[in-house]
């Protein structure tokens, strides 16, 4: 278990810890202020006084659910590999490429060496800590998933690109630390898809978090996991966030058969769907885990990102989880 | 020397400009209750005419429809079968595309026409040979799951889908489709399933009447079971040639009775191939298949690709063949 590395960072968290993946829906006042802002109607600073606004929100929402471990919620990013290439050196953007349904994203293309210049996520991180005591997640997209999501113009394979984005965004990292961020988590949401290919994810968070003094975390959804597991346990990190109930919590099979040894940060509700999960099922969805993992390894959060819901569904979402977590810790702590 | 050029399947459905976001923009106020499913069918119509009108000017001789319609490989075909939900999203193998996964729940029957409205819209309006494109009876077996007893176990499953599949083979043919591609990607994944793709391929083929039957395999490499596909009951092998330099030479030196479609463009990277080694790719190609009648086509369908970059891979197509017919033989 790794809360004694929490605890050695300075951090407690109740039993079954509720966080969030990342992102939240932007709300109306910001969505209208981006597009006053693609039509030049507004400046950059009006608009980062808007984002500013949402991220208040979010914050104080969270702390009003009652989350324990918070994330600034985005509202300052597009897509979450389109951020980070926008901030790199060496990425061009692409065209409109679907993900979904109707659902597009700029796909980043890498036509040069990739460079890290400045800090990218730290001011807002430090916004949005500024604005609670709770501890907030330093939230960054991981080497492999920039790679997997880019085209590759520039490097010769897959692995010498997601090497050279570990080296850069690792100073990231570094920055964010020095700043105090105690909890960052490295999403790579790409890591199952290409099961020959997680002994590069490895190599890349090895230069990502080698030696670094944080609580990391990594999210990983809608994928194959039963074709890396349990070799993914490999990857440096201390606790896993999984898209669990998307997929029926299958993945609890996979640990009966192979023991799970690290932190898991648990979805409990499926954040493509409208439907807000009634707490019941939620909370049964909770004691399935806790047939197969110790109490003590378990945060609890939505499968994913909560942006494709509205401001309404990803709150009762939220609530959900809040309520069917609280329920389960009264329990577990009588 | 001829070698025909194609498209492979589907083709983007969205560009940077405001008239290439007319169906994003329309579904988007349909779903918000401002336009009807009409204007959406208006905008999907608009949106195939524009992908064909850019297959032909990039010269291609064989066009699809680009798959405007479709909300994903998988549950546009499924979801028009009883017997079939639609559940939550799913990865589309090694892709950042997600489908949304069929659960059978009981016996698949075709009640209605899959794409036949589709294909003769595409085939009216394009002044070339538009290819019908379905995801085949195995792929979409392998991606959906199965409660409450659903069809009775996979091959049931993979039963029910290559009855409906054949019925919409034989309605295609009868329309017109001169050629019908079947995408089996699942394939490579599962290779050895192949006596079952063999057992479902037959069925459809049986169905085609005159039309050519296209098997296209991508995202994988098809060199381990390439021997075994030269007995498939198909006229077109398309193949995807971006996961395996030597399936090249596997080509060369073991040969093929069948036409071929050759995805040599990759369909997933921007990256431009240089036509010279393309040209060199082909000339090897040329000792173990009949390139008269092959068919240079991307490696997969273009939607993993912004627009204006799968516009410049179809015409990097043209610039390909022309550095080929221009090489020493």
């Amino acid at each position: 278990m790794s809360r004694a590395k929490l605890q050695g960072l300075g951090i407690n968290l109740p039993l079954f810890p509720i966080t969030s993946v990342g992102s939240f829906p932007k709300p109306d006042f910001l969505l209208k202020a981006r597009a006053e802002f693609a039509k030049k109607r507004i400046s950059r600073g009006a608009l980062e006084k808007t984002e500013r606004q949402a991220t208040q929100f979010w914050i104080r929402t969270q702390e009003e659910l009652g989350v324990d471990v918070l994330v600034d919620g985005e509202m300052y990013r597009g897509d979450m590999v389109a951020y980070f290439a926008e901030h790199l050196q060496g990425f061009e953007e692409g065209g409109l490429v679907r993900s979904y349904g109707n659902r597009y994203y700029h796909k980043p293309i890498i036509t040069g060496e990739v460079h890290w210049e400045e800090p990218i996520t730290l001011e807002w991180w430090k916004y949005a800590q500024g604005l609670t005591a709770k501890p907030v997640k330093g939230m960054l997209t991981g080497p492999y998933t920039v790679m997997d999501w880019s085209f590759i113009e520039y490097y010769p394979d897959r692995r010498s690109a997601c090497l050279a984005l570990a080296k850069e965004i690792r100073k990231e990292v570094e920055a964010l630390i020095e700043e105090g961020a105690k909890i960052i988590q490295i999403d790579e949401p790409a890591t199952s898809v290409r099961p020959e290919e997680l002994p590069v994810a490895i190599e890349a968070m090895h230069v990502v978090t080698d030696g670094l003094p944080a609580y990391f975390i990594t999210h990983i959804c809608y994928g194959a996991f039963e074709s890396i597991y349990p070799g993914m346990l490999d990857l440096p990190v201390d606790n896993f966030d999984l898209e669990m109930s998307n997929s029926g919590l299958d993945m609890l099979e996979l640990f009966k058969k192979r023991r799970y040894t690290k932190d898991l940060s648990l979805g409990v509700v499926d954040v493509h769907t409208h439907v807000v999960e009634d707490e019941p099922v939620v909370e049964q969805r909770l004691r399935q885990a806790l047939e197969v993992l110790p109490k003590e390894a378990i945060w609890v959060d939505p499968d994913c990102g909560l942006k494709t819901r509205t401001v309404e569904e990803a709150i009762a979402k939220m609530q959900s989880v809040v309520t069917a977590a609280k329920a389960l810790r009264k329990n577990n702590d009588e | 020397m001829e070698l025909k050029l194609c498209n492979h399947s589907s083709y983007p459905r969205i560009g940077d400009d405001a008239e290439r976001q007319l169906l994003r923009r329309t579904l988007a106020q349909r779903d918000r209750g401002e336009k009807t499913d009409d204007a959406v069918r208006a905008a999907q119509d608009r949106m195939t005419e524009l992908a064909l009108a850019e297959q032909e000017e990039a010269g291609l001789d064989l066009v699809t429809d680009g798959q405007i319609r479709w909300s994903d490989p998988i549950s546009h075909l499924a979801a028009k079968l009883s017997g079939v939900r639609i559940n939550g999203l799913l990865r589309f193998f090694d892709t950042n595309f997600y489908f949304r996964q069929p659960v059978v729940q009981g016996k698949l029957e075709r009640t209605e026409p899959l794409l036949l409205e589709e294909f003769k819209f595409a085939q009216e309006k394009s002044t070339r040979t538009v290819k019908a494109v379905l995801t085949g009876p195995y792929t979409l077996a392998r991606y959906s799951i199965e409660e409450n007893g659903g069809a009775g176990g996979f091959a049931k499953m993979l039963e029910g889908y290559t009855a409906a599949l054949a019925a919409e083979v034989a309605a295609l043919a009868a329309a017109g489709a001169t050629v019908i591609q079947v995408e089996e990607p699942a394939l490579l994944k599962y290779p050895d399933d192949f006596p079952r793709l063999e057992q479902s391929l037959t069925a459809l083929a049986m169905s085609r009447a005159s039309a050519q039957l296209a098997l296209v395999l991508y995202f994988g490499d098809p060199a381990p079971i390439y021997d075994h596909l030269q007995t498939l009951p198909v006229d077109i092998l398309g193949l995807d040639f971006t996961y395996n330099p030597s399936l090249v030479d596997r080509v060369a030196s073991n040969g093929t009775a069948r036409t071929l479609a050759l995805g040599l463009v990759d369909g997933r990277n921007t990256r431009l191939e240089d036509p010279a080694a393309v040209a060199r790719q082909l000339e090897k190609l040329a000792h173990g298949a009949d390139l008269n009648r092959a068919y240079l086509s991307p490696s997969c369908g273009l939607e993993f690709l912004p627009r204006d970059r799968a516009r410049q891979k179809l015409k990097h197509l043209s610039v390909i063949r022309n550095t080929f017919l221009g090489s020493p033989a």
